[in-house]
């Protein structure tokens, strides 16, 4: 491995279920207000009412995907926080890479449903779809002129394209990168997941002994990534630091994670080991942690085994899970929780499960140390771990 | 930039399947075209199409093992066990072998199949299979599975800039020694939808060849199929990928090596005829290969494949139809694509 050096996070954005900022997202975990509800923006036709966590008051402009406009609104926070204006970013090599599951995929039932009735259907909807990947409006809206890439990489999207992000930077390809996730809620993930028989009826409850499977969630978060030359020569300071990224197929089943964790472990290794980081000095761990039974089964006797005593948590008792989104999502908030020293309780964890390899923080908790660990697992066996640290474990 | 060998090619598309299929098509210029039947509100209409077939997985995959995988996704299996056959790595262990899938639109054909299965039966008879197929890696998901291989995986949607945008990364992963050999692939597959959006945007079309620089006439005709490159640091191979180039062009202009062969990503796609023939007007060199396989986002793949047969032989290729190219000696090519309002990517190859 021969990435060894930090790449600065100079600047966060994030919309979810929580809030529409990064600050009112973190205010939202400590203080363990989640309200998941039936889709108000879509119908179904289940008998059941599947609980989603919807970002309530936000629209999107006609002409994108609501994909793309959480994606976009996420950025303009992150570039904000960066000090970057659109001049500033015209003058260096500025690339976009964004996860995402939906944002590119051909999958308008609107226009699917006319088609099949033996209509000549509007194209617009799939218009929007091709004038809507998230990285091109990104890089549309900011003028960035470096590469561009949509990462689909199932639920692990987001993790992935932060890693890929901070490639870039170290591969001397871009200056800056924009990069995150985003997903938006619809019929199509929602049937989807249902059919699957993986989504809980209730809100969701990672890691407790009775969780029944997860709540779909919307949203996206863009951190901004940086080289240290143009940083010190803005003299910005860093949020944090990637210090190390790592990913593994299991290789195994479309759908399921390998019983034994195998590739996660592998993903978990090469994060580690490209820093050079030993397991003991991750102060703790963002967890997939969807609420599924196999996967918080298998994600957390893998976390049990390389990391003992290290407190471990999942947020998306609080945002639900926003697939393509999620990775960016978490890793937002795993750098607001190494700046605040504390941990928000694993909303919807109350009895602890034998068979897991261990229990998440159940409430807001303390934690000494600099530097933490957030992991996705996907679709396809996708597994892909970054770990993020403070400027002084950089 | 580090310089990825090209070890291996797979190929299935209009043209046949293989390096051989390719390499005759690229010597005779041609390629039979056939028909995609699309439905329409005026009923089923023929419209002129490359298709791909994918038969010679069974050399590779017992058949019972393929029952419930996708045409997208057996395209883009053969096209890996293609690549790792040719690449002589077929049967070695894949542990630090990493998979890039760059796919222009998905598996098109099952996303439409899950939205079926609601729109027919209602939301509580969605197909689990359908979905689990439809989501965009499910096919380097199943070329990982079926080869075992357990190193990253990566699948990328950037419409017609999904494959140059995949190789960055691969090069990436090369050079920060993630792996040891890289699967990268385009996959493309006609689908109802597919072929019916190009009848909407471009009516019947035009059954007989892609005309890709006659950059006036829209002339293309829709293609599917999976190209792989099997990429390693070094070692022998077909040639080099000395540089990837993608991005926004803004007020710049595309970086082209004056000495190179330009090898364009035209299909006969009339809206990009003036940006192409500006390339064209920039080397006296110039090739195009599409009237092969067709237009589709994956075609960027075919391109490169192509320019490494051409670097191997020593020589670009003659092109029937518009006759311009190069059978001199060739040592470098330039793959030139252009997209969307300013998009662009430069690949240079050489020997």
């Amino acid at each position: 491995m021969t990435h060894p050096w930090p790449v600065a996070i100079t600047g966060l954005g994030c919309i979810c279920a929580a809030g529409t900022d990064v600050d009112s997202c973190v205010e939202t975990l400590y203080t363990g207000r989640r309200a998941p509800a039936p889709p108000v923006r879509f119908g179904s036709d289940h008998p059941t009412r599947y609980p989603v966590f919807e970002v309530a008051g936000f629209t999107e402009a006609p002409e994108l995907l609501r994909t793309s406009a959480l994606g976009l609104h996420a950025a303009r926070e992150a570039l904000l926080d960066a000090g970057f204006d659109r001049d500033q970013l015209s003058s260096l090599k500025v690339g976009v890479c964004i996860g995402t599951t939906v944002g590119s995929a051909m999958n308008s039932e609107a226009f699917c449903r006319d088609y099949r009735s033996g209509n000549d259907p509007d194209l617009e909807p799939i218009e929007r779809i091709l004038r809507s990947n998230p990285a091109s409006v990104i890089a549309r809206e900011f003028g960035c002129t470096g590469p561009c890439q949509t990462v689909v990489n199932a639920c692990a999207s987001g993790t992935d394209a932060v890693g890929i992000a901070a490639s870039w930077i170290r591969g001397g390809v871009c200056d800056v990168v924009i990069a995150g996730g985003a997903d938006e809620l619809g019929r199509i993930t929602y049937n989807g997941f249902i059919s699957l028989m993986i989504t809980d009826d209730s809100p969701c409850k990672p890691f407790d002994r009775e969780r029944k499977g997860l709540n779909l969630g919307e949203g996206g978060a863009i951190l901004i990534l940086e080289s240290e030359e143009v940083r010190e020569r803005r003299g910005k300071s860093p949020r944090s630091y990637l210090l190390g990224y790592g990913s593994a197929c299991d290789a195994y089943h479309l759908t399921a994670p390998r019983p034994d964790g195998a590739g996660l472990r592998s993903a978990i290794a090469e994060a580690l080991s490209c820093c050079g980081i030993a397991a003991d000095s991750i102060a703790f761990v963002n967890a997939h942690g969807t609420g599924t039974p196999d996967n918080d089964r298998v994600e957390s006797r893998v976390l049990a085994d390389i990391f003992p005593g290290t407190p471990f948590l999942s947020t998306k008792g609080y945002t639900g899970h926003t697939l393509g989104a999620a990775g960016a999502i978490e890793a937002v908030f795993t750098v607001a929780c190494l700046e605040r020293g504390m941990l928000p309780g694993n909303a919807g964890f109350a009895t602890p499960d034998p068979e897991l390899g261990g229990t998440p923080v159940p409430v807001p908790t303390r934690v000494a140390g600099t530097i933490a660990m957030s992991e996705s697992l996907a679709f396809g066996g996708n597994n892909s771990v970054i770990i993020l640290g403070k400027r002084e474990a950089a | 930039m580090m310089r990825m060998t090209v070890k291996g090619i797979g190929v299935v598309g209009g043209f046949g399947c293989g390096v051989a299929e390719l390499s005759a098509a690229l010597e005779s210029g041609t390629t039979n075209v056939e028909t995609l039947s699309v439905p329409t509100a005026a009923g089923k209409v023929e419209i002129p199409a490359y298709r791909a077939r994918t038969g010679r997985l069974e050399e590779f995959v017992p058949k019972r093992a393929l029952r419930r995988i996708d045409h997208y996704s057996k395209l883009g299996l053969l096209g890996a066990y293609l690549a790792l056959e040719d690449g002589g790595m077929l049967g070695s262990d894949p542990g630090r072998l990493g998979v890039v899938i760059a796919s222009g639109y998905g598996a098109t054909a099952t996303t439409f199949a899950f939205l079926d299965s609601i729109i027919a039966d209602g939301d509580i008879c969605a197909s689990p299979t359908h979905f689990a197929n439809s989501v965009h890696n499910s096919a380097a998901a199943n070329i990982s599975i079926m080869l075992g291989a357990k190193g990253p995986s990566l699948t990328v949607s950037q419409f017609e800039m999904s494959l140059p945008s995949a190789l960055l990364t691969a090069r990436l992963w090369l050079s920060e020694g993630r792996v040891d050999a890289v699967l990268v692939g385009a996959i493309d597959e006609l689908s109802d939808l597919v072929g019916y959006l190009w009848h909407r945007q471009r009516g019947v079309g035009n059954a007989q060849a892609i005309s890709p620089l006659d950059f006036d006439r829209e002339s293309s005709i829709l293609g599917e199929g999976a190209a792989f490159l099997l990429l390693t640091r070094d070692g022998e191979g077909y040639c080099g990928i000395d540089d990837v180039e993608t991005g926004s062009l803004g007020a710049g202009t595309i970086p082209v090596a004056s000495d190179s062969l330009l090898l364009l990503g035209a299909d006969g796609r009339k809206e990009f005829g003036a940006r192409y023939r500006e390339l064209a007007g920039s080397s006296p060199r110039v090739a195009c290969y599409s009237p092969l396989y067709g237009s589709m986002p994956a075609a960027a793949g075919f391109d490169l494949a192509s320019a490494a047969l051409s670097l191997k032989n020593g020589r670009g290729v003659p092109m029937a139809g518009d006759g311009i190219a190069g059978t001199s000696a060739v040592d470098r090519i330039s793959a030139i694509r252009v997209a969307g309002a300013d998009e662009y990517s430069a690949i240079t190859l050489s020997l």
